[in-house]
């Protein structure tokens, strides 16, 4: 028999009190658990449906001559036909040391053509590529797949009195419009979309792309690094990053990590209150207990020890069934919050940290009362015989 | 030198009424082996000179050396553990700690010293064999008589083999039969060298004591030796 044969034994035979602060301290850290591996899946969701909002890194050919177009205002004679991308070196997109950071990867083919004697602007795209990566458009109809098959942007639509299904003639090529794009208030809607390899074929540019576009999924990830890294294996090409929608990430992103830091701040902070009340209750009520101990020739440090040891140990369970317990919530709450890509996350920090603040909130809030304890006065607890 | 001496000791307490004083210059000296009755009508100050002896309680003024010791020149915790090794302590209505054994009860001034386990368990269960409840070790307070948790807190206060058991009002909530059966421990127990203090209300416990003083108004009015032992 030591102190810590007293303190179990007292949490033993004392179970209704036990569980009453496991409860406590255990419904604290449940939630800061359910908080935090809620955030990480959330990001990680997140950061998916981000991903589908766009490109965040464009690749166009070098040029010397600077941009003459603003707001859709072209000045000057920017000239359509410039240097060009092969499309052969996008494989070396593959080598870049975050690769694996690479969501998508769209390359188009850019270039006028004619229909109805009206020069229009072609586009040719990787359909599956290019429709996942914009979300927002919506077609009337389905996207092109391969062959003579086109999508055409809803200006362009409305100008040349085409739906779904209809039969039309670009540079003299019959082909069939599988769909019309939504207005979207952008130059898409003057688009007509065809597959990739179509487009090359009618503008006369095989092998070549006029832009591509990358989306990087990323978790905060170096796009700056990656910029730098394509940059190095596409020495021809210009790289930037969108900073735009890097930034619009991290910032939603971090508003979500701050409100979860406060709001577990404040839940811890009331589950040491409760541990706080439980204990001091629990010490008033062991008065005359306490007095015995006192007076069998225990010192002060030996109380002290004897609650602390009770308390760490009721946090150590608290912390380890708190995480399971937030590990469960997060698991029943998730497929609520993340239609898309509801994902959990099992992280032995979390465990670790679960456990580590059960024992700190533990240790902290049951301190005061300790002290307490070791200081009442033992005549005192001999009075309330 | 006498094993215990008291001198000049007093005590007083605020309450709402003002300063009361609990002892008012007590002198006494006992010799080792004694057992000495305390005696006295409600509120004459012996539950207070029983704490003061145990050095439980700080007095207002005055010295109380046992074994040539000063207890109240001891700091906080050298007192705790003059507690743990020179008194045994058996207190009024037992106080036996409610969540732990019989035997856990009689190893408790044990849980504090470096020994090992076996050697605690050994030490509680010759404790108990003692008072005569080796059977009952495994048993809570709750599932006890009232006479089987005086004989389990008798066994703590022996465990420890002190110098000075201090025991008030053993008897106090025991029927006579179950009395006279603790009585008759506890001069078992002088018997092998330990000095008793022990208060008592009952005048029939007299005839066990070799000396027995009786308090009136916070001093002491009578000082006999009896017939006891």
């Amino acid at each position: 028999m030591n102190l810590g044969t007293i303190a179990f034994n007292n949490l033993w035979r004392r179970k209704a009190r036990m569980v009453f602060l496991l409860a406590g301290l255990l419904l604290g850290v449940a939630t800061v658990v359910t908080l935090l591996a809620l955030t990480r899946s959330l990001t990680a969701e997140i950061e998916h449906k981000l991903d589908s909002f766009g490109a965040n890194i464009v690749i166009t050919p070098r040029s010397e001559e600077l941009s003459l177009t603003y707001g859709g205002i072209v000045l000057g004679g920017v000239a359509v036909d410039r240097q060009e991308l092969r499309q052969l070196d996008l494989t070396r997109l593959g080598d870049i040391l975050n690769a694996a950071n690479i969501a998508a990867i769209a390359p188009k083919v850019l270039g006028p053509a004619t229909v109805d004697g009206t020069r229009v602007l072609l586009m040719g795209v990787s359909p599956s590529v290019e429709f996942q990566l914009k979300r927002w458009w919506s077609v009337d109809g389905r996207a092109p797949r391969e062959g003579p098959e086109v999508v055409v942007g809803s200006g362009a639509a409305r100008r040349f009195g085409l739906s779904a299904g209809a039969r039309v003639a670009i540079n003299g090529h019959p082909f069939t419009v599988t769909g019309t794009l939504h207005e979207t208030g952008s130059q898409d809607d003057d688009l007509f979309l065809v597959p990739l390899v179509v487009a090359q074929e009618l503008l006369g540019k095989h092998g070549v792309v006029s832009l591509v576009e990358v989306a990087a999924l990323c978790a905060g990830c170096p796009i700056e690094d990656m910029v730098e890294q394509i940059q190095a294996v596409l020495p021809g090409a210009k790289v930037s990053a969108i900073q735009q929608v890097v930034k619009t990430r991290l910032h939603a992103l971090e508003q979500f990590r701050v409100f979860s830091f406060g709001v577990a701040v404040v839940v811890i902070l009331i589950g040491a209150l409760v541990v706080f009340v439980t204990m001091m209750g629990s010490i008033n009520e062991r008065t005359r207990e306490i007095g015995i101990f006192r007076a069998l020739g225990f010192r002060r440090g030996h109380i002290v020890r004897l609650i602390l040891t009770e308390a760490v140990a009721v946090s150590c369970l608290a912390g380890i069934f708190g995480y399971l317990s937030g590990m469960g919530m997060t698991r029943l709450l998730l497929p609520y919050l993340a239609t898309d890509h509801p994902h959990l996350v099992w992280d032995p920090r979390l465990a670790a940290g679960a456990i580590l603040l059960a024992l700190l909130v533990g240790a902290l809030a049951s301190l005061y009362p300790a002290l307490h304890a070791s200081r009442m006065d033992p005549t005192e607890a001999f009075r309330s015989l | 030198m006498a094993f215990l001496e008291i001198a000049g000791l007093e005590k007083n307490y605020r309450s709402e009424a003002g300063v009361v004083a609990a002892l008012k210059g007590v002198e006494l000296q006992v010799e080792e082996g004694t057992f000495l009755g305390v005696m006295g009508p409600s509120g004459s100050g012996k539950s207070t000179f029983l704490s003061c002896l145990g050095g439980l309680c700080h007095p207002s003024n005055g010295t109380i050396r046992v074994d040539g010791i000063d207890l109240y020149h001891l700091s906080g915790e050298r007192l705790a553990d003059f507690r743990a090794e020179y008194l045994g302590f058996v207190f009024q209505s037992f106080n036996l700690i409610p969540y732990l054994t019989a035997l856990e009860n009689v190893m408790l001034p044990l849980a504090i010293q470096s020994l090992a386990t076996s050697k605690k368990r050994e030490r509680a269960e010759e404790a108990l064999q003692r008072v005569g409840l080796a059977q009952r070790a495994d048993h809570l307070p709750s599932q006890l008589s009232g006479g089987e948790q005086e004989r389990v807190a008798i066994a703590r206060a022996l465990v420890n083999a002190p110098p000075l058991i201090l025991a008030d009002e053993p008897t106090g909530s025991l029927d006579s039969a179950t009395s006279a059966e603790i009585m008759a421990l506890l001069t078992e127990i002088n018997r092998t060298g330990q000095t008793i203090v022990m208060v008592t209300h009952n005048p029939d416990n007299r005839r066990y004591f070799h000396r027995m003083i009786t308090l009136r108004d916070g001093r002491i009015a009578e000082d006999q030796t009896t017939a006891g032992g």
